[in-house]
């Protein structure tokens, strides 16, 4: 896809770069989205603003759940009656593509609403990439959690934050 | 066209264009024409005068020398764990690999080896315990699922035919391009098996939900597969001691620990030993039996599963809610001199560590193997 007029920013195109340096095209925070990464941005978005959220809230709502899951170090937990959360390891850590200093341990929460069997899963730098960037990784990527089934397996509306 | 009448920014933006072009330019002309010629590496100070075709990264440089140095993520800097002392020729640091890296580390020219591109000669400082490892072909002589997400992968070894290690350490798996992945990657897994069954390996793996190499090894492994390891790698093991023992695993960390087991029961060991696995339910304690067994070997062993999501219907008698907590009790009503070896989730490590601290048994007692 053309991308001129370039209406990224220098920040966002060597965010983007980052992000196409992992040479696993398969595992990338892109995806096989061929979209450019302010286009990803401005849909997600649309989309978080159509359901009446904002990518603070909902970072916000994953960031509880996890603190939840890790008080069972490592075995599952139910949380509100309703979510089997678990803290799951793995060795490494991962740096923000938006350039942000430190590293995200590559720990991640795996989720199941019991009620409805749908499950999610994310990172600490998922939790960070929504709520600080309003990334919600291309489609395509394994780790991508698109707004629309965040809110509805977590059970997220306007009313509700 | 008279620039005079383009907008405010256009000209940086021209200018970023171009610059982005040219150091494209630069990468391809690079990976393509540029060549180093061979390269020298010496290290430790001539222990070991390696020449290698230069261009590729340091950690794979060494690794087709045959110098493993451990690395979980197969050269993303994602892990940081290829960390090695380069005295000269390094070039400077790059922004990936300076997060990984302390200020000391940093003064003392520690850099991930992954990240360091072999341009010129280099001069490097590393453990000479690393010229140890190998890598080995071995074929799956079996595959099961111990629980829902644990899969235990039996490795028979071909070449070379025997394995040395230490109960505890842990071998890089090497998982070839596959589907889900455009380029080999590798893992750290634990050896679940005694060190005295040098002829092969058993690994536990957890599956990853959208994890690369769990889901080769669930999904993809088949007995009858040939495979690549390196080892082995490691300091959690065995201390020489009369101490009493507290071992807490979770999930797959029950693996070294079980190894670990096999070595006590194997040299007749009599210390008072107490194992806790903390799991979900009933059927998540894997390895009862060989537990079991292993505890008939050794006459202070005590193990203790740990249910944190037990139902009415398990009809569950055991130790219920976190791991750590009967280990509390167990500090608390009974002070004794201990050694304490833990494996599994990073949380349940730095919960267990404080706890241990604060009941009296010294940091540089408490050895773990930190899935982090």
């Amino acid at each position: 896809m053309a991308r001129f007029p370039v209406f990224q920013s220098p920040f966002l195109d060597a965010a983007e770069k980052r992000m196409g340096s992992c040479e696993n095209k398969v595992h990338c925070y892109m995806g096989d989205d061929t979209r450019p990464l302010s286009r990803i941005l401005a849909e997600d978005e649309a989309e978080v603003n159509a359901l009446g959220l904002t990518h603070e809230a909902i970072g916000h709502r994953l960031f509880h759940l996890a603190e939840q899951a890790k008080k069972g170090l490592g075995s599952p937990v139910v949380v509100e009656d309703r979510f089997l959360v678990a803290v799951e390891a793995a060795r490494g850590k991962l740096s923000c593509p938006f350039g942000h200093p430190g590293l995200f341990a590559k720990t991640h929460v795996v989720l199941v609403n019991q009620k409805t069997g749908e499950s999610l899963v994310w990172s600490d730098l998922s939790m960070h990439l929504i709520a600080e960037h309003g990334f919600y990784q291309g489609k395509g990527s394994p780790y991508r959690l698109s707004p629309k089934k965040i809110a509805a397996v977590l059970g997220l509306s306007r009313a509700s934050h | 066209m008279d620039n005079a009448f383009l907008p405010a920014g256009a000209g940086l933006l021209i200018l970023a264009g171009i610059t982005s072009i040219l150091a494209l330019l630069l990468e391809v002309a690079d990976y393509f024409f540029q060549d180093y010629g061979d390269c020298a590496i010496n290290i430790n100070s001539g222990k070991k005068n390696l020449t290698v075709k230069g261009g590729a990264s340091l950690l794979s440089s060494l690794m087709d020398q045959g110098i493993f140095i451990p690395s979980a993520c197969g050269g993303r800097a994602s892990c940081g764990l290829c960390k090695v002392k380069v005295i000269s020729g390094a070039g400077p640091l790059l922004p990936t690999e300076a997060p990984f890296l302390s200020p000391k580390e940093l003064q003392d020219g520690v850099r991930l080896s992954c990240q360091v591109k072999v341009r010129r000669d280099l001069s490097l400082l590393m453990d000479e315990a690393l010229f140890a490892i190998r890598e080995f072909s071995a074929r799956v002589a079996s595959a099961r699922m111990v629980t829902e997400t644990i899969r235990e992968i039996r490795l028979d070894l071909m070449e070379p035919r025997e394995i040395s290690f230490k109960s505890g350490q842990f071998i890089q798996f090497h998982v070839p391009a596959y589907q889900e992945s455009s380029e080999p990657v590798y893992r750290a897994y634990s050896i679940a098996s005694a060190q005295a069954d040098s002829g092969g390996l058993t690994l536990l793996v957890t599956r990853v939900p959208k994890g690369i190499a769990s889901t080769y090894i669930h999904e993809h492994l088949k007995p009858g597969n040939q495979v690549k390891i390196s080892g082995p790698y490691g300091e959690f093991y065995l201390r020489d001691s009369d101490h009493e023992i507290i071992m807490i695993a979770t999930g797959s960390g029950l693996a070294p620990l079980v190894s670990l087991l096999h070595q006590l029961a194997a040299k007749g060991s009599t210390r008072k030993i107490t194992l806790f696995f903390g799991t979900y339910r009933p059927a998540d304690i894997f390895y009862r039996q060989e537990i079991e067994e292993l505890g008939k070997k050794l006459p202070g062993f005590t193990f203790v599963p740990v249910l944190s999501g037990a139902k009415p219907e398990d009809d569950w008698k055991g130790e219920t809610g976190i791991v750590t907590a009967p280990v509390k009790r167990l500090l608390e009503q009974h002070p004794s001199t201990r050694d304490a070896y833990l494996c599994g989730n990073p949380l349940m490590i730095d919960t267990a560590v404080k706890m241990f601290t604060e009941n009296g048994i010294p940091a540089e007692r408490i050895y773990y193997d930190k899935f982090a």
